[in-house]
């Protein structure tokens, strides 16, 4: 008995002093689906690599490229009517959107991680030490980082006017915290810089999925559309209408039916694999006998014009028809989830630049450009005669040719016609509110947008 | 007679013995030597029987054979059972003592202590009481059984989560759930659940089953849970499960029953014609509210099918959906269990098979369990043994939630009723983004298999007298395996197919060593508590799906085109000491202090340790003289206590590290991206309570009650705060929030009447909880629509809501209550508005007994709290949605001219002005008193029983929730669309808690 008393004794002393002395190890855990550090991940050519496909993939978020952001461009325009249950939806369509819509705060979200992610590679990229990462490859990473932040803040500016310009990443809790809100055209002339250092940045081949300085040319051009500076928006255009390498496919649908993907079509559209990397954009359009959610449709108007073989030609493939005789969108359809989200087609640059000759009173090449999009699509050749009647012609066509793309809001605003069009009587409404959530939790956002 | 007391309170006496040949003499005296008048005793297996005189004495035919055992009995004593080995002269003498309750072991915090010593706030609770209310886990069961703990059943799926609250709700972000303690092992109570089920999740608690359960207590203060240190601040559960006892003759227990449920009700829809009818009105009005839509009379939706429209809304026909998913439920329940124990062996071997049906097809619940418990004197110093519980439980899952694809009642309730289920080539479609509910029905298949070991081994050794150590050994082992497949005639399998696999293990391993000193010296007693215990808890996953199937009868993952697949794997570690200190000093002051200190993994490298103190005391006030002859006052106890707990459940555990994901992929390569932000000053959230309760008992304790007054005080609650989206994040762990909840509760037992034949016990409870954010930087919006705000100088679960005045009778339109007085209605204008807290909750129970009969009839009730009717919400549209969604009947009661007086406005666009997301008359008032359960047994006599070779038949019928008293509108108040700690209080296509009967028959031999 008191043999086994001891012993007792000698097990607990044991087991308490291993205790005491491993306890430090013990409640050290980390974790093995993610890095935890404190120190710099991005610190050789395989990290700098890895945080720029980090990047790519916050652009094709669902809050960004991926859904939501896209969907503030089209539903706000006059193609789309709502038939899911989310009234938030009905608020673009309604054109009176409030500051606590949920489509907003994600697609604000959403782009300002994209923007802190490219912040990361901008910040680190510079100061890896890494003989095999070649200064070629150091600027492309660097190029494609710049592109990319520069396309964020162009479409914040589209989208919400001024907003706060962060160009360093976010380590630790405090910071970029207090960065102030600026005008629209301090957004948009943050959006020019990083194009403008993306430029020289990148090597003039053809990317589709990924940014080179084609992509930068081209975004450019419709970068000097919005700023009605036509001369360079010609100029930018052109010079990717020149590379023979884009073209615009026959018929309309090559560019994304069959699961096509990549074409010649493309300038620049995000890659989705369906399972890893999944747009979620089908889920909206697909109705529910193709498991989606149909939450929005084309209206009655587009289909309408889509099926109107004058005007819509060979466009009306955009949509179709379900089991039980309703229209649903058809340009995001795949299984598994793989469609490429779409942000910049040759097409564009051809209405670009259409449009930015008409302004310059080059009627003919205005129409050259226009009636190369309209052949395309299967109608004959028009014939206008006067810019206004040219500009309107243009007008209408980007609103076929990019029926479900995110133009036609940004167009009519940008036009200065969205009154005309969508009756948008309040001019407040032409750049959406601030997120609601955003404005409550950060002082540098108040005011708010004027008129919300 | 109550058996109950008799089979719980076992005791025997060694006694001189009178000889009177064939009689038994004796005398009945209470424990200050008073002869008893009217105790029974009887000899026991027989039905002879006498019952004391004026004197306390009797005087019975002894039995044929010895031994036998004489039984005494009275309603207020405890039962004695006293062993006759041969008559002698002298009168026996029994001393009955007062079965007030106190002298009632109690389970504590790493010991047990007796009710009398108690400091602390424990309810223990007797699970046979309850046992016979069909839900799948004994949480449910538990509603309105204990003061202070508030339980919501969310839904009538049995072996889904419920919500118990232990004194209201301490933390935003981090676990409100209560520590279960089951046999020593800190067991999970989070759900292992992946798929959707849209919004709820499976209830681990429901792995147990409630018949192997011996008693349930409930710790509630500070002193009380401080033993358990980081895991005490929301109460702690101890469940004891059932053992043996040393010298018991081997006894089996068998139990079955076998049941039907049923909705009391189902919700009332709009006919096709009135939906019609009111999308043409709702197009209309919208006409005239705003020409640019072009809406007029001429291009109504509902026109002439001549006309281009869907027909004239008296053309329309009805549909009823919900016939095809309610049905009537079988509930069936078997145990058999084995006690019994010799010099040095006690067992317990149990196994139980428990089946429900749920109301809403093809929803089911089935467990099945067994158990071994089993202690060895292995010396008289050193005991040995083991806990062991294995169960599978096995369950058809469904979306009963929130959610269209797969959403039983979305397609089932949210359809319009004026949809055929045919297209126009008569096959069968889903209508409003809703499934086909026959299609639906017949192609369900989700479901999971839970398999669940829980055990435990200690030694226990008296190093000297007084002195022992303890150490043990425990494991929670979870494997749970969920399956789902939507073949093509479901909508979220419609392009091909869709299979998914989730296998999660959860292993949580506890180290325990305890050395704990009893002592007493005089009128002083001294106990010591000291101890260690180390738990690591790791959680795995591996999930697997695949798309695209040739064929609907392939349906394994391999057999898909394209795959997809992700493993997982987290885990957390957590180091504690504690020691206790207890002093009493002539049974009258009781004190006592503990501390524990708890390392977690969790939080940053300076914050890892938290210390937790408290300190208890009580005042028995009956032991001193002036109230030693104040007879009406059988006892008075004074307690107070004081302590800080910890809390870090719920939270990431790896929350306070900056993460960097591996997962973010382009082009089928490997992406880094920043996850999440470091925060190394993340520490524990503590809550500070202080405890003041006074026991009484009355009249010998025929009348006892308890009254307990709380102040709880929580800082540095964790939270997961919004960051400025700017930065790149939306949120980070930290500590922040303060939270308060005080309140009081008050739980009396009354016995009317204790007779021989006849005894009716009534008890009733009531508590009052009151929540409220202290601190908060930032308001935090949750739910649906954001129908729940967080915001400080409000409780929790508050209610953000357009508030109105109801519909002003000249225009039709909704009298909303403007904030910002603007002249329109905008998100500025939502305030708050009631949350889901009640008032009071509670319940009553009567036992009565008359002679083999026993009658229990429980209610449980809730006063003052409010509930989100969003099955209204989207069911009184006004028209606007269409065929998007179904309208309630109530919504025909719409304003349509000047002068109209009525709740239900002009039909109009939504969120133009009338049918606002978030307005409040879609949020009720949720009160309710149920009949929650009502049992009725019939015990046949001993002497039956015995005929038929066994010790004890009794047969009961048992029915639940048989009567709701409520204004709610909606099936029932308890609905919530989500298990969601965040989400509470929003109704949406959830089922009722049915009405039950069930069959039953205990038996043992």
């Amino acid at each position: 008995m008191r043999n086994s008393n001891f012993n007792i004794y000698v097990t607990f002393s044991l087991v308490a002093l291993t205790v005491l002395s491993s306890c430090d190890e013990f409640l050290d855990v980390k974790p093995k689906d993610a890095l935890a550090t404190s120190e710099t991940v991005i610190l050789d050519k395989s990290s700098a690599e890895s945080a720029l496909r980090g990047l790519y993939n916050a652009l094709g978020d669902a809050g960004y490229y991926g859904t939501s952001f896209q969907s503030i461009g089209y539903l706000s325009g006059d193609n789309i009517q709502w038939t899911g249950s989310q009234s938030q939806v009905q608020e673009f369509i309604n054109r009176k959107v409030n500051a606590d819509n949920a489509t907003i705060s994600s697609a604000w979200n959403a782009i300002y991680r994209t923007i802190n992610r490219a912040n990361n590679i901008l910040a680190a990229v510079l100061e890896i030490k890494d003989a095999t990462l070649s200064e070629s490859l150091r600027s492309q990473i660097l190029g494609e980082a710049y592109f990319i932040r520069g396309l964020a803040y162009f479409d914040l500016a589209r989208t919400w006017g001024g907003v706060p310009i962060v160009t360093s990443p976010t380590k630790a809790a405090g910071d970029n915290a207090n960065v102030a809100k600026t005008s629209v055209s301090d957004t948009y002339a943050q959006a020019l810089k990083d194009l403008d250092a993306a430029e020289p940045l990148l090597p003039e081949t053809i990317d589709r999925y990924r940014a080179t300085k084609k992509t930068v040319w081209a975004l450019k051009a419709r970068y000097y559309l919005y700023q009605n500076n036509y001369v360079k928006a010609d100029e930018y255009a052109t010079k990717i209408i020149a590379d023979v390498r884009y073209k615009l496919l026959k018929p309309f649908n090559a560019f994304f039916a069959s699961n096509a993907r990549g074409t010649d079509e493309s300038i620049f559209e995000l890659f989705y694999n369906g399972t890893t990397e999944v747009n979620a954009h089908r889920n909206q359009w697909q109705p529910q006998s193709n498991g989606g959610t149909r939450q929005w449709a084309p209206n009655d108007a587009l289909v309408k014009l889509l099926n109107d073989p004058t005007i819509g030609g060979t466009r009306s493939t955009l949509v179709a028809k379900d089991n039980q005789n309703r229209w649903y969108g058809n340009l995001y359809y795949r299984t598994p989830a793989s469609d490429p989200s779409y942000i910049i087609r040759i097409a564009e640059l051809y209405l670009i630049r259409a449009e930015a000759r008409a302004q310059q009173d080059q009627l003919n090449d205005a129409l050259n450009d226009l009636n190369a999009v309209r052949d395309r699509a299967g109608l004959l050749a028009i014939t206008a005669s006067s810019k206004e009647e040219i500009l309107l012609t243009i007008e209408n066509e980007r609103r076929v040719e990019f029926a479900l793309e995110p133009h036609r809001w940004f167009d009519l605003v940008r036009t200065g016609r969205a009154d005309e069009v969508l009756n948008v009587t309040e001019p407040f409404r032409l750049v959406f509110p601030i997120p609601a959530d955003q404005v409550l939790t950060d002082g540098d956002l108040v005011p708010q947008n004027d008129g919300y | 007679m109550n058996k109950k007391l008799l089979s719980i309170f076992f005791f025997q006496l060694t006694v001189a013995l009178a000889l009177a040949q064939e009689n038994v003499k004796g005398i009945v005296k209470d424990d200050s030597g008073v002869p008893i008048p009217g105790a029974t005793v009887n000899v026991k297996g027989t039905t002879k029987f006498a019952v004391t005189d004026i004197d306390g004495q009797f005087v019975l035919a002894s039995a044929k054979e010895f031994p036998f055992s004489l039984q005494v009995n009275l309603v207020g004593y405890k039962s004695q059972e006293i062993e006759i080995y041969e008559l002698i002269d002298e009168p026996l003498e029994v001393v009955l003592k007062n079965d007030n309750l106190l002298d009632e072991i109690v389970v504590v915090g790493y010991g047990t202590q007796e009710r009398k010593d108690l400091i602390g706030s424990i309810v223990k609770v007797n699970p046979a009481e309850v046992k016979s209310i069909p839900t799948g886990s004994f949480d449910a069961q538990l509603q309105g059984k204990v003061s202070g703990v508030q339980i919501s059943s969310n839904t009538s799926v049995p072996g889904e989560t419920v919500n118990v609250r232990i004194r209201g709700a301490t933390s935003i972000n981090a676990d409100n759930d209560p520590l279960y303690v089951i046999d020593g092992v800190f067991i999970n109570s989070n759900s292992l659940q992946t798929l959707s089920t849209g919004g709820k999740s499976t209830s681990p608690i429901a792995d147990i089953n409630p018949s192997d359960i011996e008693s349930i207590e409930v710790l509630k203060d500070a002193e009380a849970t401080a033993l358990y240190g980081s895991r005490g601040a929301n109460g702690v559960v101890i469940i004891t499960t059932k053992r043996g006892n040393f010298e018991q003759k081997p006894t089996i227990n068998f139990n079955a029953s076998y049941g039907w449920a049923k909705a009391q009700k189902l919700w009332d829809l709009a006919t096709g014609p009135e939906h019609a009818q009111l999308v043409n009105e709702w197009w209309i009005n919208s006409g005239i509210d705003d020409p640019k839509l072009n809406r007029t009379f001429a291009n109504r939706p509902f026109r002439p099918v001549s006309e281009g429209g869907r027909g004239l809304p008296e053309e329309q026909q009805t549909y009823d959906r919900l016939s095809e998913v309610f049905r009537t439920a079988v509930l069936q329940n078997y145990d058999i269990s084995l006690t019994g124990g010799t010099t040095n062996t006690k067992y317990y071997i149990g196994a139980g098979y428990n089946k429900q049906e749920s109301i809403l097809r093809p929803i089911d619940f089935s467990r099945a369990s067994f158990k071994v418990n089993l202690d060895q004197k292995v010396t008289d110093k050193l005991q040995i043994g083991v806990s062991n519980v294995l169960t599978r439980s096995d369950r058809n899952q469904g979306r009963a939630g929130d959610g269209p694809q797969g959403g039983i009642l979305q397609a089932a309730l949210h359809t319009p009723t004026y949809l055929s289920p045919y297209n126009e080539s008569g096959v069968l479609v889903g209508r409003a983004g809703f499934d086909n509910v026959t299609l639906l029905m017949q192609n369900y298949d989700i479901g999971s298999v839970s398999l669940r070991y829980i055990g435990n081994i200690y030694g226990e050794a008296e190093l000297i007298p007084g002195l022992t150590f303890r150490s043990s050994f425990g494991v929670d082992y979870n494997n749970y395996d969920e399956s789902e497949y939507w073949n093509t005639f479901t909508l979220l399998g419609a392009q091909g197919g869709l299979a998914t696999s989730s296998v999660s293990q959860f292993t949580s391993l506890l180290n325990e060593q305890t050395l704990s000193y009893k002592k007493e010296i005089g009128k002083h007693s001294f106990g010591a508590l000291v101890g260690n215990t180390l738990q690591s808890d790791v959680l795995t996953r591996t999930y697997a799906e695949g798309r695209g199937f040739a064929s609907n009868d392939l349906k394994t993952i391999s057999a898909a085109a394209t795959t997809a697949s992700t493993q997982s794997w987290t885990k957390s570690n957590l180091a504690s000491f504690f020691a206790k200190i207890n002093y009493g000093f002539n049974s009258r002051y009781l004190i006592d202090v503990s501390l524990r200190a708890d390392g977690s993994s969790r939080f940053g490298a300076d914050n890892k340790w938290g210390y937790f103190p408290s300190v208890g005391a009580a005042w028995r006030v009956k032991q001193e003289n002036f109230l030693k002859d104040v007879n009406v006052i059988s006892d008075l106890k004074l307690r107070t206590s004081f302590g800080v707990i910890g809390n870090q459940n719920g939270i990431g555990n790896f929350a306070a590290q900056e993460l960097w994901s591996g997962s973010a992929s382009y082009q089928n390569n490997p992406g880094l991206s920043p996850q999440q932000l470091s925060n190394a000053d993340l520490k524990w959230e503590t809550t500070r309570q202080f405890n003041v309760g006074v026991d009484v008992g009355l009249l010998a304790d025929r009348i006892s009650f308890e009254f307990n007054v709380y102040n709880k005080y929580t800082t540095n609650g964790l939270l997961l705060v919004a960051l400025p989206a700017k930065t790149g994040f939306s949120s980070y762990w930290k500590n922040g929030a303060e939270i308060s909840n005080k309140g009081f509760e008050f739980a009396i037992t009354s016995q009317n009447i204790s007779k021989r034949d006849f005894s009716w016990t009534t008890s009733f409870n009531i508590s009052r909880n009151v929540n409220n954010i202290e601190k908060l930087e930032n308001p935090l919006k949750y739910g649906s629509r954001d129908l729940i705000l967080q915001q400080e100088g409000h409780p929790l679960y508050s209610f953000w809501v357009y508030k109105e005045h109801g519909v002003d009778p000249q225009t039709g339109n909704v009298i909303y209550d403007e904030v910002v007085k603007d002249g329109k209605i905008t998100t500025e204008d939502r305030q708050i508005y009631g949350s889901i807290w009640p008032d009071f909750f509670g319940g009553i129970t009567n036992n009565l007994n008359y002679k083999g009969f026993d009658l229990s009839v429980f209610f449980a009730f809730q006063y003052g709290n409010q509930i989100y009717n969003h099955n209204r919400f989207f069911g009184e549209g006004g028209g606007a949605r269409d065929a998007a969604r179904v309208i309630f009947k109530h919504n025909i009661n719409r304003w349509q001219k000047p002068g109209d007086i009525t709740d239900v406005p002009r039909p109009d666009d939504v969120n133009r002005n009338n049918y606002k997301d978030g307005g409040s008359r879609w949020l009720e008032d949720g009160s309710f008193l149920r009949l929650r359960s009502l049992t009725l047994g019939y015990t046949v006599p001993s002497n039956v029983a015995q005929r038929l070779n066994l010790s004890s038949l009794r047969f009961y019928v048992a029915g639940s929730n048989l009567l709701l008293f409520t204004n709610y509108t909606g099936l029932d108040p308890e609905s919530a669309s989500s298990s969601s700690q965040n989400e509470q209080g929003i109704d949406l296509g959830t089922p009722p808690q049915p009405r039950s009967i069930q069959f039953g028959i205990n038996l043992s031999l």
